[in-house]
């Protein structure tokens, strides 16, 4: 996968969100992204969009984790939301996003999402999404 | 629920309350704006398992406290922007919740513009079933663990 997101990793302004893996991922994935994709100043159309992005990561990331934990990074800027999504598992985050392919609508983070990139930290990887609206 | 004295010097003999995997955990900056993302997870988990009502305002009023004491004083300068800095482990109990505030800074104590200790902690107190409040090494950093049960169960 391609992209240019610039990484938030430990950088000052990041909350860091970890989840056990269960039916707590998706609720409060969900609400930290919708509130933090708010901060941003995100319009609302892509407030959803982040929210459903967030969505799709808590559906599907469970399955690729390295760990027992589905862990978020989230950063804002000016009308920008970026988040780390790992530690995966080796080809965990290529295939994160092949699973959020939607029958009839087609990859959803791909088709949401500014900039997309997996990128290898250690033995495991991340996957580093963009979410921005034009200023 | 109201198990224990509000009064302060009740916290030297609360009981430690019992460890147990977290499954949810939050990190942030120290930051007064991301007292309402951890409200926001608080409730979100609240939703999912069904909380009483009260029980969930209990636990809104008490982390939003104790949260705001870390925002408030355990830090100076660019020390609460570390993404570390602000702690919060939210850990569902099979009725309740126990919710475990952290930071590492100068940790929880008297406000510095009222001369004395103010009124965080006795809320604190009087909203919890159980309260543990420890200090690390140095008296740096401190570890606020508050067990919520629902009223029925702390009487």
């Amino acid at each position: 996968m391609t992209g240019a997101a610039a990484s938030p990793n430990g950088s000052p302004g990041t909350t860091r969100v970890s989840i056990a893996s269960g039916p707590l991922v998706g609720p409060v994935l969900r609400r930290v992204v919708g509130m933090l994709a708010a901060r941003a100043d995100l319009p609302l159309d892509r407030l959803d969009d982040a929210v459903l992005v967030a969505d799709l990561i808590a559906s599907r990331a469970p399955a690729h984790v390295a760990a027992a934990s589905v862990d978020v990074d989230l950063e804002t800027g000016d009308r920008t939301l970026h988040l780390r999504v790992g530690p995966l598992r080796p080809g965990g985050g290529d295939a994160l996003i092949v699973d959020a392919t939607v029958p009839g609508v087609g990859n959803v983070i791909e088709q949401l999402a500014d900039d997309i990139s997996v990128q290898p930290e250690g033995e495991a990887e991340y996957l580093h999404v963009r979410l921005a609206y034009p200023t | 629920m109201r198990a224990h004295s509000p009064t302060p010097a009740a916290h030297e003999h609360w009981r430690p309350v019992p460890a147990t995997p977290a499954p949810v955990r939050l990190s942030l900056p120290a930051r007064a704006r991301n007292i309402a993302v951890v409200r926001r997870a608080l409730e979100a988990i609240a939703e999912e398992l069904a909380l009483p009502r009260r029980l969930v305002e209990d636990m809104r009023l008490a982390v939003t406290e104790a949260c705001t004491n870390v925002v408030r004083h355990a830090y100076s300068g660019d020390e609460a922007d570390e993404p570390n800095a602000l702690r919060v482990e939210l850990r569902p109990r099979p009725s309740g919740m126990l919710v475990v505030v952290e930071d590492r800074g100068r940790g929880v104590g008297p406000s510095p513009d009222s001369g004395g200790p103010g009124l965080g902690l006795p809320l604190i107190a009087a909203l919890t079933a159980e309260l543990e409040i420890t200090h690390g090494p140095d008296a740096r950093g401190s570890r606020v663990a508050m067990l919520f049960v629902p009223a029925i169960e702390a009487a």
